[in-house]
This record gives C-alpha cells, structure tokens and sequence, in this order.
C-alpha cells in the first residue's frame, strides 16, 4: 500500500518533490531530476511542480483536519455537558463568570466543526477556480499577440511574477488560520484581497519606477521611491507569518490556562466535596452532623462559585457572612445573610460587625431556629438587622449581670457614635444596629 | 391583580395544580414530596424542550422552574417562560434557585416569573409560596428584596420614568421583607392589611419587569434576554 500524497515539511521549495519520492517510493534525488528534466521540455516540470504544490495538502494541514473533527470538539463539548449536568448548573455559572470556559477559546473546535468540511470543499472549488483563471487568461494573451497585437510582456511579466508571489504568500497559512487573521484583522474577505492587491500594486510600481527612471536627481529620488515601495510591499506580503506565529502562540497560551483551570477546578471539587460527601456516608446516622457538613460545605461551594472577585473580601457584608457562617457551623441553624450596599471595614464598621455577632450568636443560640441578617450601607447610615423567628423574650426581665445585650451590642454601638434597638415579642427577636457613616467609611 | 380569575380546571377546590422542571431527579422526587396534600403534581420536566411540551399539554396552575436548565438555546428558566409565554400559557411561574447571583435570579424575574425563592425553603414554605402564585401574588424571598433594593437604590432618588424607582411605601416593604419579615409581619409593622403589602410587591415585580434601570437591563443583556 502506497504511502498518501502529502506535501513534506522537509523539503526544499514546498515538499512536492520529497512528498512524491514518499508516495512512489524512489529517492528524492531522482523525482528532482525528472522534474528539472520535465521543465527542460517547454517548462512542463515547472507547471507540474506549481501544480501539486496548490493542489496537494502537506502533512500538517492533514493532521489539523483531522484533529478538528474529532478531538478537541468532543472532548470540549463533554467537559461543557458534564459541568451542566453533573455538577450542577450552577458551577457551569461559576465557570463563565470567574472566566474559567474561555467562550471564544473552547468554542474554536466546536464552533467549526460542523461548517469545516463544506468550507474546505468550497475552498478547494475556489482554488480551482483561481487557477483555471490564470491559466485562462495566459492562454488569452497568447492568442491576443497571436492576431498581432503588440503584447508588453516587459510589463506582463513582473506583474505575474508579484502576483504569484504575493498569493503563494498567502497560500502558507491554511484555511481555518487564514479565516482566523482574516477576522482577527477585522479585515474580512474583502478587506484582505484589497492589502493583498495593494502589496502587489506597491512591488509592481516599486519594480517599474526602478527599472524605468534615469538621469541623476530623478533616479536617486526614484530609486528611493522604488525601494520604499519595494519594502512596504515586501512587509505586507510577509504580514501574514507574524500574524501566523502569534496567533498560533497565543492559541498556545489559552490552551495551557484552561488546562490549569480545569486542573484547579477538579483539584477544588476533591479536596472539598468529594471529602465532605465521604464524611457524610460516614456520619449518615447522625442527621444534626449530615445537615453541619452539607451546609458548611455548601456555603464553602457558593462562596468559591459566587464570590465576587472585584469585592473587597475584607468589607462588612463578606465579614458579616463569614460570621453568620461560623455561627452556623456552631449551632446548627441556618444564619441568612442579605446585604444591600457594602462598606469597607473601618474601626466602627468592626464593631458593628462584633455587635451583629453577638445578636447573630443569641438568636441561635436561645432562640434556635432560623436567623435572618440584613446588612443596609446607605450614603448616610450603615443599618444591620438581625431577625429570628423565636419566642422572644422580655428584655427588662434579663438579669443585670448579664453582659451580652447591654456590653457586646448596646455600649459597643454607642462608643462608635452609633445606637442599638432590640425589639422582642411573640413573634420573634429583632436587633437593629445603626451607624452613621462619618468615621472610617470614607477609607 | 387578577387573583378573582383563578384557572379553573375541574380540580377539587383549594388545591393548585403543579408543574415541575428540575434537571435532578433527586430534587424533583424530593420536591414533590414535599409539597403538602393540597398541591397535585400533574408532571415533570428536565429540560427546556421537555418543559415546554409538558406545560403547555398540562396546563398547570403554577410552574416550579428551575433557574437552570439544560436545553434550547441555554436560556434556562427564562427561556421556558419566554417560550411558553409565546405560546399563550396562562400558567405562572416560580423560580428556584440554587444561585446567588443576581443577574440569574433577575433574567428569570424580567422573563415573567411572578416569585423566586431558594431551593432550601422547607415544605410548609414551598406549599404556601405555590398557593401565592397561584392566587396571582407575587413571591418575594428575603434575597430577592436584597436583589431589588440594589438595583433600585434604598433612597427614593428622582428619575424621570416611574418605573425606575420604587415608592417611598413600596421601599420599606422591601425592606421589611429583606429582613426576613413575612407579609402578615410586615402588613402588621407598617399598620397597613394584608392585600395593601401584597399590592405593594405585585407593583415592585411589575417594575422590576418593566424596568429600564441601567443594572436591570444589564442583567437581563448578560443572559441574552433583550
């Protein structure tokens, strides 16, 4: 079985040469000189040659294609159902939001793949098209000096050989790489061919003005003249390998940081979850244990999906549901935290969090059930409302030694120019703090 | 709001017939036994294409919707909404949620749904929630207040547009609510009934809904809503 017809990376003009050798099976050197033999025969190696370097892909391009369809697609697509499904839509959230799923970087494979090999078809028809053209248009010139018309081909000539250049140029990037400048550029199709016809207009007028001008003054300026054009031309041709290479390292670059996202992810998931549901089989006789470590290991998982990186953790909400976490932790009963507005953490703000511990820790402490904290930063005040659902209590009846109340939240909030105000019935407990917001809220 | 014309479907009366999306199956089993004997179950759904032929082939009084849901265009909760709203659903929708985060809870606020609550709530609260929608009120859990006085600011500022800012009334409400409040407590805290409070928060869900605010319409954006 004969080895495919590629294009080798390792040969000296494109490949076409040494991928023949490949695919026949004989030494390179003898493919070479048939073709130097062919060309000597009317140029029919050089058409050959010219012939398989457009129309045989190289190895690369092979390989690209065939990884497109397969590998990173599904793979992607399987990492993106399983988040969704598996772990909760919620940590698919989490994804977006802290950047984990790069849209533009994961989708590349999947984004494609559907469209690729219609695309390449079309491609490939486009091709043949171009150079039936060409070939079209020698063939028309030839019959044109043929009736006698008088055919410059000092003119001809270069503008072929720039044209050519210039396509060849363009020709190194494959398909998907060249649609990707060409809309990292911003330039779309049309865009494109008109730099591409702008390169070749600039080397053809930089050749003729050099080749065309004498006398002194004029040839220096002209040369001059020539020899930028030449360059800004060559610069353009040559535009398509740097935007090659980088875009080829920064693909890099994106692959490697979602591969250490995922690594942290899965690392997170074990050291947390996978630990605590182990801790729950084992304690499965124990609902108050189950219930502390579910919601202790919930409130962890939110705060790794939810919170927000730009907050500053050391603000009074995060301090507060910190708090209310701990306190959770302790007895057992869930401490909600809802907070409007934030406000950095200055010596008052402190003590009003220390103060809201206390009530927090009352609540669940002699009230025992559900806890709610409400956390209002206006311009003016900073209000924290602490709620339970309890049976209440008198406050006048509290024995006078009793600290908590009148030392930890009354005195606290007064010695920070702020008030305290608990109010207790049959319906439940509520502490209010307030604070005004002169000292240390500007920091 | 129109809670005299409840959509009767020859079920005995009093009780609300249920739909339920949830792509877990754990949770849709734990939820459907939870729900008190005055709730019937008419059927489930995980995904957004399956929800949007249960519901409009059972045509249930309320819709326990999940806020994220596999399917469709990966709209979730609010694209089930939008979808069964073009196709002139008359059931309503309550959103639960696993989130924190406000943009999810909003997207599915602004799609329709009349309440939102935590996937924590116990039965009894889940039971009396259901029965809300059902009557035409709206569901407010403490988050959502929080959520709503954020986007509308705590202080009653000046802006053209009616519905960019929350009445004087309508504020503390919230923030009775935000507190954890219930609306009888806070019916009772403001020395107002009942009906007032649920007035109230039926008009601050129309304005979260209509809305233009600048972080309403964000939020909304975010999940491709508008």
């Amino acid at each position: 079985m004969r080895p495919p017809l590629l294009r080798r990376s390792d040969g000296v003009i494109a490949g076409v040469c040494a991928g023949l050798a490949v695919h026949l099976g004989i030494p390179r050197s003898w493919v070479r000189i048939g073709m130097a033999v062919l060309t000597l025969a009317s140029g029919a190696g050089v058409l050959l040659y010219a012939w398989l370097w457009i129309f045989v892909p190289t190895a690369a391009d092979k390989a690209a294609e065939a990884g497109r369809q397969t590998g990173p697609a599904a793979f992607m697509h399987g990492v993106d159902t399983k988040i969704l499904h598996d772990g909760g839509a919620q940590a698919g959230r989490g994804d977006q939001r802290n950047g984990f799923a790069d849209p533009a970087g994961a989708g590349t494979g999947g984004i494609l793949e559907p469209d690729s090999w219609r695309e390449r078809t079309v491609r490939a028809g486009r091709r043949e098209v171009l150079f039936g053209t060409a070939l079209l248009l020698a063939a028309a010139v030839f019959v044109v000096q043929l009736l006698g018309v008088q055919v410059n081909w000092g003119f001809l000539v270069p503008i072929a050989v720039v044209a050519t250049g210039a396509a060849l140029a363009w020709s190194q990037l494959d398909d998907v790489r060249r649609a990707r400048v060409m809309n990292r550029a911003g330039a779309g199709r049309a865009g494109g061919a008109l730099r591409l016809l702008a390169g070749i207009v600039l080397v053809v007028a930089g050749v003729l003005v050099a080749l065309s001008s004498s006398g002194s003054w004029t040839l220096t300026m002209a040369t001059l003249v020539a020899v930028l054009a030449v360059l800004a031309g060559v610069g353009l041709v040559l535009a398509p390998w740097g935007l090659k290479f980088w875009r080829d390292l920064e693909t890099e670059r994106a692959a490697r940081a979602r591969e250490t996202e995922r690594a942290e992810i899965a690392a997170h998931l074990h050291d947390s979850v996978l630990q605590t549901l182990a801790l729950i089989q084992n304690r499965a006789d124990s609902e108050t244990d189950v219930l502390r470590l579910a919601r202790a290991q919930e409130r962890e998982l939110r705060q790794w999906l939810f919170a927000d990186p730009a907050r500053d953790p050391g603000s009074l909400a995060e301090r507060l549901r910190a708090m209310a976490g701990e306190i959770e932790d302790l007895y057992g009963h869930p401490v909600a935290v809802v907070a409007v507005g934030d406000a950095a953490l200055g010596p008052a703000e402190d003590a009003l969090a220390q103060a809201a511990r206390e009530a927090m820790l009352n609540a669940a402490k002699h009230a025992a059930v559900a806890v709610s904290v409400y956390l209002e930063a206006g311009a003016d005040t900073v209000e924290v409302f602490v709620r339970d659902r309890g049976d209440g209590f008198d406050p006048s009846a509290v024995p006078s030694d009793r600290l908590g109340i009148r030392e930890s939240i009354h005195s606290r909030m007064l010695r920070h120019g702020g008030s305290s105000e608990l109010r207790s019935d049959g319906d439940g407990t509520e502490v209010r703090l307030r604070l005004p917001r002169t000292t240390g809220s500007a920091a | 709001m129109d809670s005299e014309n409840l959509p009767a479907d020859g079920a005995v009366p009093g009780t609300v017939s249920v739909v339920i999306v949830d792509d877990h199956g754990i949770f849709r089993s734990g939820l459907r036994a939870a729900l008190g004997p005055v709730i019937r179950v008419l059927g489930e759904a995980a995904t957004v294409e399956e929800a949007e032929s249960v519901i409009t082939a059972t045509g249930p009084d309320v819709v326990l919707l999940d806020v994220h849901l596999p399917g469709g265009r990966g709209g979730g909760g609010a694209e089930v909404i939008h979808r069964c709203v073009t196709r002139g659903t008359a059931s309503r929708f309550l959103a639960l949620s696993v989130s924190d985060s406000a943009e999810d809870v909003v997207a599915v606020i602004r799609a329709g749904a009349r309440g939102y609550v935590t996937k924590t709530i116990s039965g009894p609260e889940i039971t009396d929630a259901v029965q809300r929608i059902a009557s035409g009120d709206a569901v407010f859990s403490p988050r959502l207040a929080g959520f709503v006085l954020d986007a509308f600011g705590t202080a009653s500022v000046a802006v053209d547009d009616e519905l960019d800012r929350l009445s004087a009334r309508e504020l503390e409400v919230m923030r009775l609510i935000a507190r954890g409040y219930s609306y009888k407590e806070t019916a009772k805290e403001l020395f107002i009934s009942v009906k007032t409070v649920e007035t109230h928060v039926s008009a601050v869900l129309r304005k979260l809904q209509l809305s233009s605010r600048h972080e309403l319409t964000r939020w909304a954006t975010e999940r491709r809503l508008l």
